[in-house]
C-alpha cells in the first residue's frame, strides 16, 4: 500500500458514525458488563495479560503511566461526605469500547487505526509511527503506548518467561501504540472455523480471554446482528441502540427500569460496550 | 552420476518454469516471480520425484498427503519422520541411498529433521492455509497443485523447493481485491478480506 | 516435535523491531527470513495434535488450596494460558487472576533448576542421586523418632506416600503450616454444626451478613463462591439478594456489600448476640435458654459496643426477619482475635436462630478416602514443631510448602529455632526465606510438569478427586516431582513394596486403577479408566454427607467487653490478606505485584491504610512514610487515606517485604507478618492475627504512591461513568 494509494482511499479509513451506507454484514462484535456482578476481582485484567502479551512494566515505568492493562479495573466511591465508604465501592472495567465513530481513528496521520467490517476499532502496529494523537484524543484512555522495547531492553520477559507468550498475537515493538482488540485473534479461528463449516459463529462460540475468566459471568460477548445471541438480547432488553447517542433510558425520569448505558455517549462515539448500572439494595 | 541426476533435474525444473510463465501470464492470480534465495536443507528433498508428473517419473503424490495440516490449520506443517518412515520402510530399491539413509539415522536417533523454513512470513502476520485450501480446493474444486502453486510456485517440479513469489503485503493484497467466483459451480464472486486484522495480529 | 527455541527467539527479534519495520513494510518489504529460521518437524505425533491449534488438558490449580479445574492450552509444545474447566463442580470454567498467573509460577525465572547443597554461604550444585544418598545417610543415622516434616496444607496420593514415609522411617512428626488458614471458624464451626466446614450455599440466601469473611476474594474457594454469589445478585424470582458485610477494613467482598458497616475491632460476636436478641424481641421464635443468654445484649449497649449505629442494627434485624433463608457467615475478621472462637460461635448462634442451619448451611460431602483428605494446619502446628526442636527433638527436617522463616511473626524465632535442626532438607521452587536456611534444597517441578492428586478443602457439590498432570514437558531437566522424591526414598526404606513403581506415575496410575471402581469405572478396562480419568481431570466421588447439628445453644459462650485502648500502642494493625498476594508465596509473579489492588489500587508495593480521621490526627497525608511499630518489630510504608477502615484500626498488607525469593519480590514493600503481637486464641492457641496493637509515627519521607485509580483519579468529575442505581428499580427476573 503506497503513500498515493492510501491518500486515494482516505475515506476508507475515516469513518465519521455509524452510518447506513456501510452496516455490518455478518458480524459487530459487542459487549456488555453487568456492574452489578463485577466484584473487582482483576481475574479479567489478568487473563488480558496471559493472553495478550502485555509486559508487567515495574514500579518505575507504572509510576510514569506507562502500564498496559489493556483491561483496567477502575475504582469509584460514591460515598460523598459521609465517615464510612459504608455502600462500599464500584468497580467498572473499562477496555477499549471499539467505538463506532473512533475519536481515535480520525486522527491517526496515518491510517493505523481505523474500523473493521466486523465493527472493531483495528490497531496496527506496522503501520503505526508512534504520534499517540489516537491517545490524546480517546475520551476512554483505552490506549497505551510502547515507550521501551519490552522484549529486549526492559526484560519483561528474561527466559524462560517469553515461552509463555501467545503465538497468535504480536510482541510489540518501541514505539507503537496498543490496546483491546476484544481478542480478535480468538475471533478469527472462530469465524474460519464456522467458514469451513458454511456457518456462522454461534452464540457462546468465542469467549474473549476476559469474559472467559470472569468467575461472576459479568461480562458476556457476542455478535450483535444475531438476534439470539446473549449480547443482543440484552441489548434490546435494555433499549440500547448502537447508533443513537440517547437510549431510552435517558427519555425516563422516574420509575426507570432500564440499567443499560454506554459510557460518555454524549460525545457521539457510539461505544460496542453496553454496561449496566450497579444496584445498591435501599432496605439496609 | 548423483551430480548428473541433479543438474538434470535442475535442468528440468528451469525449462518447465520458463515454460509456465505464458500460461501464468494469462491468469489473474499469480505475479510476477521473486526468486528466494537458494536453501540448504540436511536432506536435499525431491520434491519432484515426490509430486512430479508420472511422464516426469514422479510419483504424483498429493501435496496434502505430507502437508497434512494445509487443510485445517494455519500452517501447512512439514509432516512428521513417522511418515516419511511409513512409506519408506516398503521401499527397498531406494533403501540405501544417502538421502534415505540418512533419513533413517534420524529415524533411528528418534532426532527430528532440522528443516529450514523456506517460506517465511513475518511473525505479526496471520497467514491461514486452511481457509485458501477451503476456498480453492474445496470450494472452487480446483487442481490441488494449482491452488498451493498461487503463492509457492510449480514445486512438483523442484527438488528442494524455494520461494517463487514475493509473500510481500503488496503481493498478497493485489490477489485479495480481485473477485473470485464463490465455488465450482456459483457465479458469485467475491474477494478476499481487506481489513487490515484479517492478516496482521 | 516442533522445536521451538530457535523459533522463539527469533519470535522475538523479528517482533522486537515491529516498530522500526513499520513504515517498511507497507511498502513491499518485509522481514522475512527465508531459510534462516527453523520449522523442525515432529518425529512421531497424535493425531490430535495440530501445530498452530491449541490442545486443552485438564489439570487442577495449584495456587491455592481451593483446588479449581483448570485446562492448559498446549501449542507446539509450550503451555500458553490457563483457563477454567467447565467440567469441576468447584469453579465451573471461571478462574480468578491469582490462578492465570500460575503459568509465571511455571516459567519464573528464579525457579531452583537443580539440588544444591550448602557449603558455607553457598549452594552447591550436585546430582540427585547424591541427594538422595545424603538424605538416605541422614535420615538412617538419625533417631527415628527425630525426622520430621513440615508442610503446607497437602492431600491427595503425595499426602498417603508421606504418611507412609513417616511410618517407615518410624516417625509422627508431621506438622502443617498455612499462614492464612480460617482454623478458628473450622474449630467453632465443628463445635456448633458438628462438621469443620459446612456447605454454603450462597445462591439460596436471599441474605447475607458476613463477618469479615472475604468470600469473594480470598477466602476458603473464592471463584465457588463469586459464581454463587451471581447467583445470589440474581436472585430467586429477580428479587436480588442483599449483602450486608460487617468488619472493621474493607475487603474486596465489603465493597461489594448492599451496606459496609465499620465495627469496632473485635466486637463482631457483640454484635451477632445483639441481633440474636433484636429478633427475638421481633417474635423470632428463639430458645429460651438462648434469649436468656443474650438479653443483656441490649440495642444501646450493642450499638454503643460495638460503634454500629441503632438505625442500622434495626434494619438488618428487620432484613433478616423478612428475608429467609439468610446466611451469616464467620470469617478472617471476627476469628482473628483472643475470642476469636466466641466469635464465631456467636455467628454460628445466629445462624441457628434463624433456622439457616439445612437450608443455607447444607452438609457438606465427606471423603470417602480419608487418608486422602486435605490435612490443613496453622500456627499452633508450627509451635508444636518449634517445642519439638526445643527438646531436641529433631534432627532431620524436611520442609515443603511451608514458609515459616517468612510468615511465622517475629514472636516464635524461627529462624534461630530452625538454626538448632542439624538437617533441614527444604523441598523448594524458589529460594525463599527458609530454603535459603536449609543444608540442602531439592527443587520442585511446577505444577505444570508433574503429576498429582488433589483433594479440595472444600467440597463445592459432591465429593471430589483432582487430577493434577503434565502440560508439558519439564522445563529444568534437574527438577523432580514431591511424589518422585517420596517414592524414591519409600524404594530406600521399603523395596519390596515400592520397588516396582518405576516413577510416581507408575504409582499413580496403579493407585487410581486400584480403587477403579470406587472412582465410577469398575466396568471399564484399566487404560480406558485411566485415559478417561486423565481427560477429566475431576473424578467425582459417591460420597455420604455428614449430619449437622441444627440445635441452638449458647452454652459457653462468653464475650468480653470492647478492648480499653493501650495508651502507649494506640492503634490495632490489621493484617489484610489480599486477593493479588495472599500469604506471599506467589510474590514473585509480576502479573500479580502489576495488578492493582482492588480498593486502593496500589501496585507493587505495600501500604499503611487509615481513615482520614486518623490521618487527620497523625497528621499524615497520602505518601508519607510512616513507621508502624508493634511490641514484637516495626516496618516502613507509605500511608493511603480512605474511608473504607474504622479509625481504631491500621491495616497493611501481608505477601510484601520477602527478603528473598526472586527479582520481583525481593525487597518489594515491607512484611506485616513480622510485628504481628504472640496473642493467641484462647480456644484453639491459634494465632489470633488482629490482635496486635501498634503505634503510628510520621518517618519523614513523602513518596508519590504507584496506584491505579484511572486518568480521573478515582473522581468520576460529575461524568457519567460508573453508575448506581436502587435495586427496589429492577427487576432482575425480566433481564436477560
Amino acid at each position: 500500500m503506497s503513500i498515493t494509494n492510501l491518500l486515494q482511499n482516505w475515506s476508507d479509513f475515516r469513518q465519521q458514525h455509524p452510518s447506513d451506507e456501510r452496516p455490518h454484514q455478518e458480524y459487530k462484535w459487542a459487549m456488555s458488563i453487568d456492574l452489578d456482578l463485577c466484584t473487582g476481582c482483576n481475574a479479567c485484567s489478568v487473563a488480558c495479560y496471559a493472553e495478550n502479551n502485555l509486559p508487567a512494566v515495574g514500579k518505575e515505568k507504572f509510576s510514569h503511566g506507562h502500564s498496559h492493562h489493556w483491561l483496567r479495573i477502575e475504582r469509584y466511591w460514591h460515598n460523598e461526605d459521609r465517615e464510612y465508604a459504608d455502600q462500599g465501592a464500584q468497580f467498572l472495567p473499562m477496555m477499549c469500547q471499539q467505538c463506532e465513530a473512533a475519536p481515535c481513528e480520525t486522527v491517526c496521520p496515518v491510517g493505523a487505526t481505523n474500523h473493521t467490517a466486523d465493527g472493531l476499532n483495528s490497531q496496527v502496529y506496522n503501520r503505526c509511527v508512534g504520534s499517540r494523537y489516537c491517545n490524546a484524543n480517546c475520551p476512554y484512555k483505552a490506549r497505551y503506548f510502547n515507550w521501551y522495547d519490552y522484549p529486549t531492553t526492559a526484560d519483561v520477559w528474561p527466559a524462560p518467561m517469553e515461552q509463555q507468550l501467545n503465538p497468535d498475537v504480536t510482541v510489540r515493538g518501541k514505539g507503537v501504540m496498543e490496546k483491546c482488540t476484544f481478542c480478535v485473534q480468538r475471533l478469527t479461528v472462530a469465524k474460519s472455523n464456522a467458514r469451513t463449516e458454511g456457518r456462522s459463529v454461534h452464540d457462546g462460540e468465542v469467549q474473549t480471554a476476559c469474559q472467559q475468566a470472569c468467575p461472576t459471568g459479568a461480562i458476556s460477548f457476542g455478535n450483535l446482528i444475531d438476534p439470539e445471541s446473549r449480547v443482543a438480547k440484552q441489548w434490546e432488553k435494555q433499549q440500547v441502540k448502537l447508533n443513537h447517542d440517547k437510549q431510552a433510558k435517558d427519555a425516563v425520569h422516574d420509575g426507570d427500569k432500564l440499567r443499560g448505558y454506554r459510557i460518555l455517549e454524549n460525545l457521539r462515539t457510539y461505544p460496542s460496550v453496553m454496561y449496566l448500572e450497579q444496584l445498591r439494595e435501599g432496605a439496609i | 552420476m548423483y551430480r548428473f541426476l541433479r543438474l538434470s533435474v535442475l535442468l528440468v525444473g528451469l525449462i518447465a518454469a520458463v515454460g509456465s510463465v505464458a500460461v501464468h501470464a494469462a491468469q489473474p492470480l499469480t505475479t510476477a516471480d521473486d526468486l528466494g534465495p537458494v536453501v540448504d536443507q540436511p536432506i536435499e528433498f525431491p520434491h519432484d520425484r515426490h509430486a512430479g508428473d508420472a511422464a516426469k517419473g514422479g510419483m504424483q503424490i498429493n501435496c496434502m498427503y505430507c502437508h497434512t495440516y494445509a487443510r485445517r490449520s494455519n500452517v501447512a506443517g512439514i509432516p512428521p519422520l513417522q511418515k516419511c518412515i511409513g512409506c519408506h520402510r516398503s521401499i527397498e530399491s531406494v533403501r540405501e541411498t544417502p538421502r534415505i539413509k540418512k533419513l533413517f539415522e534420524y529415524w533411528e536417533a528418534k532426532k527430528p529433521v532440522p528443516w529450514k523454513k523456506v517460506h517465511d512470513l513475518p511473525d505479526f502476520v496471520r497467514f491461514n492455509h486452511e481457509r485458501h485450501i477451503q476456498r480453492f480446493v474445496f470450494a472452487q474444486e480446483k487442481p490441488v497443485q494449482e491452488a498451493c502453486g498461487y503463492c509457492h510456485g510449480d514445486v512438483k517440479t523442484m527438488t528442494v523447493a524455494r520461494r517463487q513469489k514475493p509473500l510481500s503485503m503488496g503481493w498478497c493484497v493485489s490477489c485479495h481485491q480481485k473477485d473470485h467466483p464463490v465455488s465450482a459451480t456459483s457465479t458469485k464472486t467475491t474477494h478476499g478480506p481487506n481489513d487490515c486484522w484479517q492478516c496482521h495480529k | 516435535m516442533i522445536e521451538n527455541s530457535f523459533n522463539r527467539r527469533d519470535f522475538l527479534k523479528v517482533l522486537g523491531w515491529g516498530g522500526a519495520t513499520v513504515a517498511l513494510s507497507g511498502c513491499g518489504n518485509t522481514s522475512v527470513e527465508d531459510g534462516r529460521e527453523y520449522v523442525t518437524s515432529y518425529v512421531e505425533t497424535a493425531d490430535y495434535i495440530i501445530p498452530s491449534i491449541g490442545t486443552y488438558f485438564n489439570s487442577t490449580c495449584a495456587q491455592c488450596d481451593a483446588g479449581c479445574g483448570i485446562m492448559g492450552r498446549v501449542r507446539e509444545g509450550r503451555v500458553l494460558k490457563l483457563e477454567g474447566n467447565p467440567d469441576s463442580p468447584i469453579n465451573s470454567g471461571k478462574m480468578c487472576g491469582l490462578g492465570q498467573a500460575g503459568v509465571q509460577a511455571h516459567y519464573n525465572p528464579d525457579r531452583v533448576r537443580e539440588p544444591l547443597l550448602r557449603n558455607g554461604d553457598k549452594g552447591e550444585a550436585i546430582t540427585w542421586e547424591k541427594a538422595l544418598q545424603l538424605v538416605s545417610e541422614k535420615v538412617a543415622s538419625a533417631n527415628p523418632g527425630s525426622v520430621a516434616f513440615l508442610t503446607g496444607g497437602v492431600s491427595g496420593h503425595v499426602k498417603v506416600l508421606l504418611k507412609n514415609y513417616l511410618d517407615a522411617i518410624g516417625s509422627d512428626q508431621h506438622y502443617v503450616y498455612e499462614a492464612v488458614a480460617p482454623s478458628v471458624v473450622r474449630a467453632a464451626n465443628k463445635k456448633a454444626y458438628g462438621v469443620e466446614m459446612p456447605r454454603l450455599r450462597l445462591d439460596r440466601a436471599k441474605v447475607v451478613v458476613s463477618f469479615g469473611a472475604d468470600f469473594l476474594g480470598t477466602w476458603v474457594s473464592p471463584v465457588h463462591f463469586s459464581r454463587q454469589y451471581a447467583k445470589f445478585r440474581k436472585g430467586v424470582n429477580g428479587e436480588r439478594g442483599v449483602l450486608v458485610q460487617v468488619e472493621s477494613k474493607m475487603t474486596i467482598t465489603g465493597a461489594n456489600a448492599d451496606r459496609w458497616l465499620a465495627i469496632r475491632p473485635g466486637t463482631e460476636g457483640i454484635l451477632a448476640l445483639g441481633l440474636v436478641n433484636a429478633l427475638s424481641a421481633a417474635g423470632l421464635t428463639v430458645p429460651a435458654e438462648v434469649a436468656a443468654a443474650v438479653k443483656d445484649y441490649t440495642l444501646d449497649r450493642v450499638s454503643n459496643d460495638t460503634g454500629v449505629s441503632v438505625e442500622h442494627i434495626g434494619k438488618l434485624t428487620a432484613l433478616l426477619k423478612d428475608r429467609s433463608p439468610s446466611l451469616v457467615i464467620a470469617g478472617g475478621a471476627a476469628e482473628g482475635y483472643a475470642h476469636g472462637s466466641q466469635n464465631a460461635a456467636a455467628v454460628a448462634l445466629l445462624n441457628q436462630v434463624l433456622g439457616n442451619v439445612g437450608k443455607t448451611v447444607e452438609a457438606p460431602a465427606s471423603m470417602p478416602f480419608p487418608q486422602m483428605a486435605p490435612i490443613t494446619g496453622n500456627r499452633s502446628s508450627l509451635q508444636a514443631l518449634n517445642d519439638s526442636i526445643a527438646q531436641d527433638g529433631v534432627k532431620v527436617l524436611f520442609n515443603c510448602g511451608a514458609n515459616p522463616i517468612y510468615s511465622a511473626p517475629a514472636s516464635m524465632n524461627m529462624k534461630e529455632s530452625l538454626k538448632k535442626v542439624p538437617f533441614k532438607v527444604a523441598f523448594a521452587h524458589y529460594m525463599d526465606e527458609t530454603a535459603m536456611e536449609a543444608d540442602l534444597v531439592l527443587p520442585l517441578n511446577s505444577s505444570m510438569e508433574g503429576w498429582g492428586t488433589v483433594v479440595p478443602e472444600y467440597f463445592a457439590e459432591g465429593a471430589q478427586l483432582n487430577i493434577q498432570q503434565p502440560l508439558m514437558e519439564k522445563l529444568h531437566p534437574g527438577t523432580l516431582g514431591m511424589g518422585d522424591v517420596l517414592l524414591a526414598l519409600l524404594k530406600q526404606r521399603r523395596p519390596a513394596e515400592y520397588s516396582g513403581y518405576e516413577d510416581y506415575y507408575a504409582y499413580l496410575k496403579n493407585a487410581m486403577v486400584a480403587i477403579k471402581g470406587a472412582l465410577g469405572g469398575e466396568n471399564e478396562d484399566d487404560d480406558v479408566f485411566w485415559d478417561s480419568v486423565l481427560s477429566q481431570g475431576v473424578v467425582k466421588l459417591t460420597s455420604s454427607s455428614n449430619a449437622l447439628v441444627s440445635s441452638a445453644s449458647a452454652a459457653g459462650l462468653q464475650l468480653p467487653p470492647p478492648a480499653v485502648e493501650d495508651g502507649t500502642y494506640p492503634l490495632r494493625l490489621i493484617p489484610a490478606v489480599t486477593p493479588n498476594m495472599r500469604d506471599g508465596r506467589h510474590a514473585n509473579e509480576p502479573w500479580l505485584q502489576e495488578s492493582p489492588d482492588p480498593l486502593t489500587t496500589i501496585v507493587w508495593d505495600s501500604w499503611v491504610e487509615m481513615h482520614p480521621k486518623t490521618a487527620a490526627k497523625l497528621g499524615v497525608v497520602e505518601g508519607d512514610i510512616v513507621e508502624v511499630a508493634s511490641k514484637n518489630g516495626a516496618i516502613k510504608g507509605q500511608v493511603y487515606v480512605y474511608s473504607g477502615i474504622h479509625p481504631d484500626v491500621i491495616s497493611v498488607p501481608l505477601g510484601y517485604g520477602h527478603e528473598a525469593m526472586g527479582r520481583y519480590s525481593k525487597g518489594v514493600g515491607a512484611n506485616a507478618f513480622k510485628i504481628l503481637d504472640p496473642v493467641f486464641d484462647q480456644q484453639t492457641g491459634e494465632l489470633a492475627m488482629y490482635e496486635t496493637r501498634v503505634k503510628v509515627t510520621k518517618a519523614g519521607k513523602r513518596v508519590i504512591v504507584v496506584k491505579d485509580e484511572g486518568p480521573a483519579g478515582g473522581n468520576q468529575s460529575g461524568r457519567r461513568i460508573a453508575l448506581r442505581m436502587a435495586s427496589g428499580k429492577v427487576n432482575l427476573a425480566e433481564e436477560v
